[in-house]
């Protein structure tokens, strides 16, 4: 499970606990779902200011009752489902033991909220509405008259601030008197008829044992494919499917799902209308300032350069220059290593085993190390940059302004999303990949991931590494793996067939970052990424001990050799480097790092931007194989390694030319 | 001084201008078009104008919508217009 996502480990939302009843949480993206996820059950998974942050449905056990649990749904744009974390949420509702739908809304956009309220209404399910970000409603002058809501829609309808915690309490308390709502909106007399021949159809002879056969026939009608998978797995599922497509041509003309939504809409509207009204705004000017700088098409590159400018100070400067420096100098060579290293030579004497403990290839002296001295103080920076950015509203801006770019790709801005995260874990932003609309979308951005994202504590290092030789060779460094992206991802879009999805995305305000939200997964993502990288840096260590011991290290960097130093340029010990980076290339890139005094700017510039390039971590490739094949996996790995060490070689002899 | 609605493309409405969408065009497909109403941009919807690049970005509703001018191109705004006379 990824770490940006969730920081437990939750069972699979598709087996819901024996004898448990399910409260699911159902809403558009970016509305707090997730932070009253958090509230609920303390559980955390990741809270940011992004549509698509939670691409999988996430269980914890709830507080205000040991007995039930409840699940956390991937946001709906709308139904019937079109992309996989619409189908996400269709899943969960149509195999979970529900008891409850608690629909998350938000008060800024209540026509929009209503708009799923109106199918959701069909479901026959008990259905509490948390009317989330009350304060920013406030903010925008917006009241929602949540009484006469209520009243409306005969469901308690209770207004939230997620974030601090208000209404809360009310929210618990609503949950058991929760009841099935009466739904508000009757179809055109068509649409009707349709709706009714296929509820009857499916109450006859396919009923759900928890949702209503009215709210399923819309799905349907609608063409949503997660409820016909479902229906195709009941008896006679295929000859009512059938008789129910025949039903949709009766409903008037044009598209009939769109017809549905539009019906859906008109509805939403007159109702958001009776119960809103509308007063002076507070003042918003930075945040409207600062969002429409983002998004501008000449500001918009300046203020994109000093945010990385501002990360590469914090993280490059500050985390791998100031806090290695103390944790690797003073604290481990100056303290923890000379005294770990007496007492195993105490107890252990010389001899192999202390030599695999506290030797050259030690798993203290190195893997641990590496671990906590040189790796830990980069990410804990980068996180905590990242987090900062994320809960700004910052990210979504961005695609608008990368949209041109990635349509060189056949892609669209939304790529940038799954791109960024790939700064922060590659395995993670695989996983992401599915807010993307298109399998060959999911493709392109997958292997582009692969290939020349960095995750973030192989940036760390880069940064570490060529910052301290000068700002230019990171420059370099940068403007390489761009060049090497752009020219990567126009051949993919040429070669990968298929069609490019406009871009069409909503803009989150821009927010000032709440802090505690911040430490709070910076201290989730460094727990699980501890947990994962320790075994594998420590393995990897085990294994440069073994080909050390067996005399294979010397023959792999003379092997390495015609590559390495005649193709790359690098210093032959630079094979051990490339040996470390098969395991993760974050481990690679450090067996560079403490090669940095060694290595002139060209051989910085070239090792880091092949390392870069180099296989991606065994958990990024099991990732790869589990979205896209073990076929498409291993085309991606046989792509990408020839292209690194082709690259970087091109590079170094690029570069002698000028420097 | 007389009133009278021009049917003009999204694109082609400059930034500041306050617009009432009045449909979508044949050339939007059926799940972009249903992907446009779940975003709440139905007729007669008003919409703020905010910027034409690199994007058509709306303001309607106190949310921004970001619209490429592929779909932007296709979908018709009516503006309230003076007419010398």
């Amino acid at each position: 499970m990824s770490f940006l996502f969730t920081m437990r480990s939750p069972p699979p939302p598709s087996a819901p606990t024996p004898g448990n009843d399910t409260l699911v949480l159902v809403g558009h993206p970016n509305v707090g779902k997730s932070v009253l996820f958090h509230r609920l059950t303390g559980t955390y998974v990741n809270v940011s200011n992004y549509p698509g942050s939670t691409v999988e449905a996430a269980r914890a056990t709830a507080r205000f009752d040991r007995t039930a649990s409840l699940l956390d749904t991937p946001g709906v744009l709308a139904l019937p489902s079109r992309s996989d974390d619409e189908r996400a949420t269709v899943r969960a509702l149509l195999n979970e033991n529900l008891r409850l739908i608690v629909q998350v809304g938000e008060a800024r956009n209540l026509r929009r909220t209503l708009n799923l309220t109106a199918l959701l209404a069909e479901f026959g399910v008990p259905l509490v509405m948390a009317l989330n970000m009350a304060d920013e409603a406030r903010a925008c002058g917006i009241h929602v008259d949540t009484a006469a809501l209520a009243e409306e829609l005969e469901i308690p309808v209770i207004a939230t601030v997620a974030t601090g915690g208000e209404g809360i309490a009310a929210l618990t308390e609503a949950f058991t008197h929760a009841k099935p709502p009466a739904p508000f909106l009757r179809y055109d007399a068509e649409t009707e008829q349709a709706i009714e021949t296929a509820t009857a159809l499916l109450a006859e002879r396919a009923p759900h044992p928890h949702l209503a056969a009215r709210g399923l026939a819309i799905l349907l009608l609608g063409r949503d494919n997660e409820v016909e998978c479902w229906l195709a797995t009941q008896t006679a599922g295929g000859e009512i499917l059938a008789r129910i497509r025949e039903l949709a041509p009766l409903a008037g003309r044009g598209s009939l799902p769109a017809q549905l939504a539009r019906e859906r809409g008109h509805a939403a509207n007159a109702l958001a209308r009776t119960v809103t009204r509308q007063s002076a705004a507070q003042d918003r000017t930075l945040s409207l300032l600062l969002g429409k700088i983002a998004v501008h098409p000449l500001w918009g590159w300046p203020l994109l350069l000093a945010v990385l400018h501002a990360v590469y100070l914090f993280v490059g400067n500050f985390g791998a220059g100031v806090l290695v420096e103390l944790m690797e100098k003073k604290l481990f060579a100056g303290i923890l290593n000379p005294t770990v290293t007496n007492f195993v030579h105490t107890f252990l004497g010389e001899g192999w085993l202390s030599d695999m403990l506290v030797g050259k290839y030690g798993l203290w002296t190195m893997g641990m190390t590496y671990a906590l001295a040189l790796i830990l103080p980069i990410v804990t920076t980068f996180f905590l940059a990242f987090g900062v950015l994320e809960d700004s509203g910052y990210f979504t801006r961005l695609s608008v302004i990368a949209n041109r770019a990635f349509a060189s790709f056949g892609l669209n801005g939304r790529a940038v999303l799954p791109m960024v995260l790939g700064l922060g874990c590659v395995t993670m932003a695989t996983l992401t990949t599915r807010i993307l609309h298109t399998p060959r979308e999911r493709l392109i951005t997958t292997f582009l991931l692969a290939l020349a994202i960095p995750c973030s504590a192989q940036l760390g290092v880069v940064l570490g590494v060529l910052g301290g030789i000068s700002f230019g060779a990171a420059a370099l460094w940068g403007l390489s793996v761009v060049v090497i992206l752009l020219v990567a991802g126009w051949l993919a879009g040429q070669l990968v067939k298929g069609h490019r999805v406009p871009l069409v995305t909503e803009l989150p305000p821009m927010r000032m970052p709440v802090m505690g939200n911040v430490f709070k997964k910076t201290g989730g993502r460094l727990k699980w990424y501890l947990a994962e990288i320790i075994p594998l840096f420590l393995l990897g260590t085990f294994i440069m001990f073994a080909l050390d011991r067996l005399g294979a290290l010397p023959w792999i960097i003379e092997a390495g050799k015609p590559i390495v130093t005649g193709w790359l340029g690098l210093p032959p010990e630079a094979s051990a480097a490339f040996v470390m980076g098969f395991l993760r290339r974050d481990f690679g890139a450090t067996g560079l790092f403490v090669l940095g005094s060694q290595l002139s700017l060209i051989q910085a510039v070239v090792g880091m931007v092949t390392l870069t390039l180099f296989v991606p971590c065994i958990a990024s490739v099991m990732m790869i194989i589990k979205e896209q094949g073990l076929r498409t996996a291993a085309l991606m790995l046989a792509l990408i390694m020839p292209t690194a060490f082709f690259v970087g070689g091109l590079l170094n002899h690029f570069l002698r030319l000028f420097l | 001084m007389t009133a009278h609605i021009e049917r003009i493309r999204l694109t082609g409405t400059p930034p500041g201008h306050h617009v009432r969408l009045a449909e979508f065009g044949e050339e939007i497909g059926s799940l972009q078009r249903e992907q446009l109403l779940a975003y709440g941009l139905t007729a007669q919807q008003t919409l703020t104008v905010l910027q034409q690049r690199p994007m058509t970005i709306v303001l309607y509703e106190h949310m921004e919508l970001a619209l490429e001018h592929s779909i932007a191109h296709h979908i018709w705004v009516e503006e309230e217009a003076r007419v010398p006379g």
